[in-house]
């Protein structure tokens, strides 16, 4: 195999890396709000698949509208369970709410077998971007580049969001102090329920970008979510800019193992964790554990 | 800080150990024997799993690795080299303990979600090895048609009453082991930790050394139950590396209550019977045990026994306060 | 007080429903069966309550009797979970006095599920479940393979698109025990045709990215790309196979297809691609009547294991008949080299060496969307393989029963 197809291979990994980091990125702003970790993210991942093969069966939009809408409506019923099961549960340690997403996501992904099965749904790739282009070695499809485009600006905006807006401001500020926040006249509430909103979002979105590339079925966000703890364990929890990075990474250096080691491919990114964690033990990003 | 009920009265405790004891004794005559052995493997699993979550705070989201972890040591060396029960058990609880050695000294660097997270990544990495390794765990198809061991020298174990009372007896001495742990002075130690560790610091405990002591407890009763279960069931599985397991454990001790010692031993039943049912009555199980999990974890966090001890105490409070009123 | 009266109450309330679950088997002494599969996780559509309702087709059809007793039928989830099936099986033959268990797909539950038949010496007849494992080395007396094995896949789907002109095979496995049987087989089938596998990639299972191994496969320019996998790892292949482009360029030769994954993506995504079933709903008038009745019972249609499994129990209960009796040594001795026909079994006899159905098997073109007229009209038959052609020949059988 020449250096070409190596290279096209690296390359193919950041389409991975390309849903790790949504992925990685939604959970990083969830617990760099709330403190907590959301178990039902890959549940999410998958009621974004599904929305955007809902909204083509049923409402006739094709795949960019359901870009737009699918994560709405995963958020908003992010903001319906924030609302009325997790913010109950905010003010006792944090792994209750690990346990409550956790009871989620079993109940989330028995409740869509009950309406679509186990078998799964066929979802099209949509029209414009059905083709492959020719990159010289070798044909290679164009939707997965959009993936890569779309999952790159959108981190891209929701970095410098976060940096750089005034929402951004008021979030940092309520992450870093919310009872100083409260007093300003920020109402902290509404913003945590938008922030995780947003997260689960970032989840839902992640899904709609799968479903043209991965068979639709309830259970396609269960196995994911594990995968993802390891990336945001390797970043280090607390950083934005490290989850995306480390998204990107992770996805080439499983690519890279499928190519050179096959059979290895599933377990390198835990033996990556393991590394990481023996050298440094708050992630390649985490702040350190007192500062946490 | 995960709640726990404060240290369990004297009198409820006996009544709680007599309780399961009763249950335990109870069980192979209303339950299908099969059922009954894997009530007992797992209300131990769970014991052993509250040890950890409930006197040390520390939720583990990977406890399969030791269960199934000494299910395969144990199932592997009754299959290939024929070993007796005993040393068999004995060796799958050694790997279990090494196992938890090696995780516990990284993960029990950090706390909270961090150690959750960290421990349910290297109980998958565990998963997948023991898929990778196929020539020896049997991969996919899992570890079969392991012949029942010898007890002692004549006697095997092919009665499943027979091997109901001997798992019962390895879970009494196991849930013993716990309580014992938990009432010692070490245990006292893991509970100052527990509320307050910078506390315990500046009082001269190396507190991680303590938390990694009890991880690996923990881990090695987790393995006991391992080791019986590939023998009560003559094979065993990836299913019992799969993070799914270490999520049912997890289930069961919430359900029971937290930080009892007692409640994994009614957790386990409860879970396990109702499963054991709706697999014949629905074929949506994770919606309704989704479901009163939610409810649990939301409304009674002490669990089954949590709320219970709660309660008696409460009311003796109150009696105490105002006699005769 | 409240919350732990509650939290008690609902134990008490499931301990005392368990308590009142267990029927006595009643004075009339029926013949109970049992269907054991998944009916909550991946293989829940291709088989599931689908079978459970096949199986009552099968018994009504049988007149609801035999030996002058009535029949009843059981339903277990086993949840893909092996632990939870062969303790269910267990208890199913020892305490609900159930004399056969029928369809048990996944390997592991199934090797487990035939371990317990086998200790307790009670009939199972394995359909879903392909893994060769069930007649080879762990076949035993009481367990029958009852549909296909990865060999018949191999013999008829191997052979054929090589002698096709598909010479160069470029490998994809599940690296577990059924994708590594099913890769042995098809090497043997292609090399034995005159072709040749230019490459293998052992990829994890499950595995839902198959995107490295379609790159490197371009890079080797094979005829014929091999998926030896199956279920959602297959349909998640296909599907990038034509995100990719590749369909238009080389055969797909997909070892294990069903109707429910061919649904999972629609006609198109597979159109074109040769595989091999064990019967097809809409192979002739038979099959057609059939399903036609399934599809009034249920409102959907059938997929062939769920033929299979209607076959399996009718067989049986013909056996029983024979036999006079349900005494599970009896009934194996009248199943043994019987001979028979029915809607899903044709030219068929149960090999008495290996407890090996052997039937007439097809090779089936997938037609693109255009030309399917009716729901799971999917396939085209392009040829009728005989048993004695399609499985494993008596000399190679290594199992002792």
């Amino acid at each position: 195999m020449g250096a070409g197809y190596l290279a096209l291979q690296i390359f193919n990994g950041l389409v991975s890396g390309a849903y790790f980091a949504l992925l990685s990125l939604g959970l990083a702003i969830i617990f760099g709000m709330m403190r907590i970790v959301n178990f039902a993210h890959g549940a999410m991942y998958m009621l974004g698949a599904f929305g955007a093969y809902l909204a083509a069966k049923y409402l006739g939009l094709p795949f960019w509208w359901a870009l737009v809408l699918a994560p709405v409506a995963v958020g908003l019923l992010g903001a319906l369970f924030e609302r009325t099961l997790i913010r109950r549960l905010m003010p006792l340690d944090p792994l209750y709410n690990l346990l409550l997403t956790f009871g989620l996501a079993l109940v989330i992904e028995d409740f869509m077998k009950l309406f679509f099965g186990t078998q799964g749904t066929p979802y099209a790739m949509p029209a414009g971007l059905s083709g492959v282009i020719d990159l010289g070695i070798t044909v290679y499809p164009i939707y997965r580049l959009a993936v890569i485009a779309i999952s790159t600006l959108v981190c891209l905006a929701v970095w410098f969001a976060i940096e750089k807006t005034p929402l951004g401001a008021k979030i940092r500020a309520a992450t870093e102090n919310p009872q100083l926040t409260e007093a300003f006249g920020i109402d902290v509430s509404r913003l945590t329920t938008f922030v995780f909103a947003f997260g689960v979002g970032l989840a839902g979105l992640a899904g709609v970008l799968a479903a043209p590339t991965t068979n639709v079925t309830p259970v396609m966000g269960s196995d994911i979510i594990i995968t993802t703890f390891a990336v945001v364990v390797i970043g280090g929890m607390g950083s934005i800019k490290g989850s995306i990075f480390t998204g990107f990474i992770v996805g080439i250096i499983a690519a890279l193992g499928a190519v050179l080691y096959p059979p290895i491919a599933n377990t390198l990114i835990f033996l990556l964790m393991a590394a990481v964690l023996i050298v440094r033990p708050t992630g390649l990003f985490g702040a350190p554990e007192g500062q946490r | 800080m995960i709640a726990r009920a404060a240290a369990l009265d004297r009198r409820i405790a006996l009544a709680l150990a007599l309780g399961a004891l009763a249950l335990g004794l109870l069980l192979p005559h209303v339950l299908y024997v099969g059922l009954a052995t894997d009530i007992v493997i797992w209300a131990l699993f769970a014991a052993a799993f509250d040890l950890l979550l409930g006197y040390t705070g520390l939720l583990s989201f990977g406890h399969a690795m030791f269960f199934g972890g000494a299910s395969y040591v144990a199932g592997l060396l009754i299959l290939r080299a024929h070993w007796s029960f005993f040393p068999a058990v004995a060796a799958a609880v050694l790997a279990a303990t090494a196992i938890a050695a090696l995780v516990g000294a990284i993960a029990i660097r950090r706390q909270g979600i961090y150690f959750a997270m960290i421990t349910l990544a290297f109980g998958q990495m565990l998963y997948f090895l023991a898929n990778q390794f196929g020539d020896w765990t049997g991969g996919q198809d899992g570890l079969q048609n392991v012949q029942r061991p010898t007890l002692i020298a004549g006697i095997r174990l092919d009665n499943d009453t027979l091997l109901y009372y001997i798992a019962l007896a390895a879970a009494v001495l196991g849930v013993a082991s716990v309580l014992r742990v938990v009432n010692s002075p070490f245990g006292r130690v893991l509970s100052a930790i527990r509320e307050n560790e910078p506390r315990a610091t500046s009082l001269g405990y190396r507190t991680s050394a303590y938390k990694l002591v009890a991880f690996v407890l923990s881990g090695a009763l987790a393995g006991l139950a391992g080791a019986l279960f590939v023998i009560a069931h003559r094979f065993t599985s990836l299913d019992t590396l799969d993070w799914h397991t270490s999520g049912e454990v997890v289930i069961m001790t919430v359900l029971g209550g937290i930080g009892t010692v007692f409640g994994p031993l009614f957790g386990a039943p409860f879970y396990l019977i109702i499963n054991d049912r709706l697999s014949t009555l629905t074929t949506s199980p994770g919606l309704v045990l989704g479901i009163i999990f939610i409810i649990v974890v939301s409304v009674f966090r002490r669990g089954m026994i949590g709320e219970l001890v709660y309660a008696l105490r409460r009311r003796r409070h109150v009696e105490h306060v105002a006699p005769g009123a | 007080m409240k919350r732990a009266v509650v939290a008690i109450g609902a134990f008490v309330l499931c301990t005392s429903m368990t308590a009142a679950m267990p029927a006595p088997a009643g004075a009339e002494n029926p013949v109970i069966i049992a269907v054991v599969n998944d009916q909550s996780k991946v293989y829940a559509d291709l088989s599931g309550q689908g079978t459970v309702a096949a199986v009552h087709m099968a018994v009504e059809d049988y007149g609801g009797a035999v030996l002058g007793r009535s029949i009843k039928v059981l339903s277990v989830d086993h949840q893909n979970d092996p632990a939870l099936g062969a303790n269910k099986a267990h208890e199913l033959y020892e305490q609900d006095h159930v004399d056969a268990i029928f369809d048990v797909p996944t390997s592991s539950v199934a090797l487990a599920v035939a371990g317990v038949a086998g200790a307790d010496h009670k009939i199972l007849f394995v359909t879903t479940g392909g893994t060769d494992a069930l007649n080879m080395g762990q076949c035993n007396k009481y367990t029958f393979h009852y549909g296909y094995d990865t060999y018949a896949l191999a013999q008829n789907t191997g052979k054929l698109i090589t002698e096709q002109g598909g010479k160069r095979w470029y490998m994809i496995t599940a690296n577990y025990a059924f994708g590594q049987s099913m890769l042995a087989n098809f090497s043997n089938a292609v090399k034995s045709a005159g072709g040749e596998v230019i490459h293998n990639d052992m990829v994890p299972f499950p595995n839902t990215d198959f995107s490295s191994y379609l790159i490197n496969a371009q890079a080797m320019n094979p005829q014929v790309i091999g998926l030896m996998n199956a279920g959602d790892d297959t349909v998640n292949a296909m599907k990038q196979i034509n995100e990719f482009g590749i369909k238009k360029r080389m055969e797909v030769g997909i070892g294990l297809l069903f109707e429910s994954d061919i649904a999972a993506l629609g006609p198109d995504y597979w159109s074109g691609s040769t595989i091999t079933v064990g019967s097809y709903w809409n192979l002739d008038d038979k099959t057609r009547a059939w399903a036609a009745r399934y599809k009034k019972r249920t409102g959907k249609m059938p997929t062939w294991v769920m033929m299979g499994n209607y076959s399996a129990v009718t067989q049986y209960l013909d056996a029983v008949a024979r036999a006079k009796t349900d005494d599970a040594d009896a009934v194996v001795k009248q199943l043994e080299g019987y001979k028979f026909e029915d809607v899903f079994a044709r030219h068929a006899y149960i090999r008495a060496q290996d407890h090996l159905l052997i039937h007439d098997m097809y090779v089936a073109k997938i037609k693109p969307a255009s030309q399917v007229k009716e729901p799971y009209d999917f396939l085209q038959i392009v040829k009728t393989v005989p048993g004695e052609d399609s499985y494993r020949p008596l000399s190679a059988v290594t199992c002792h029963l």
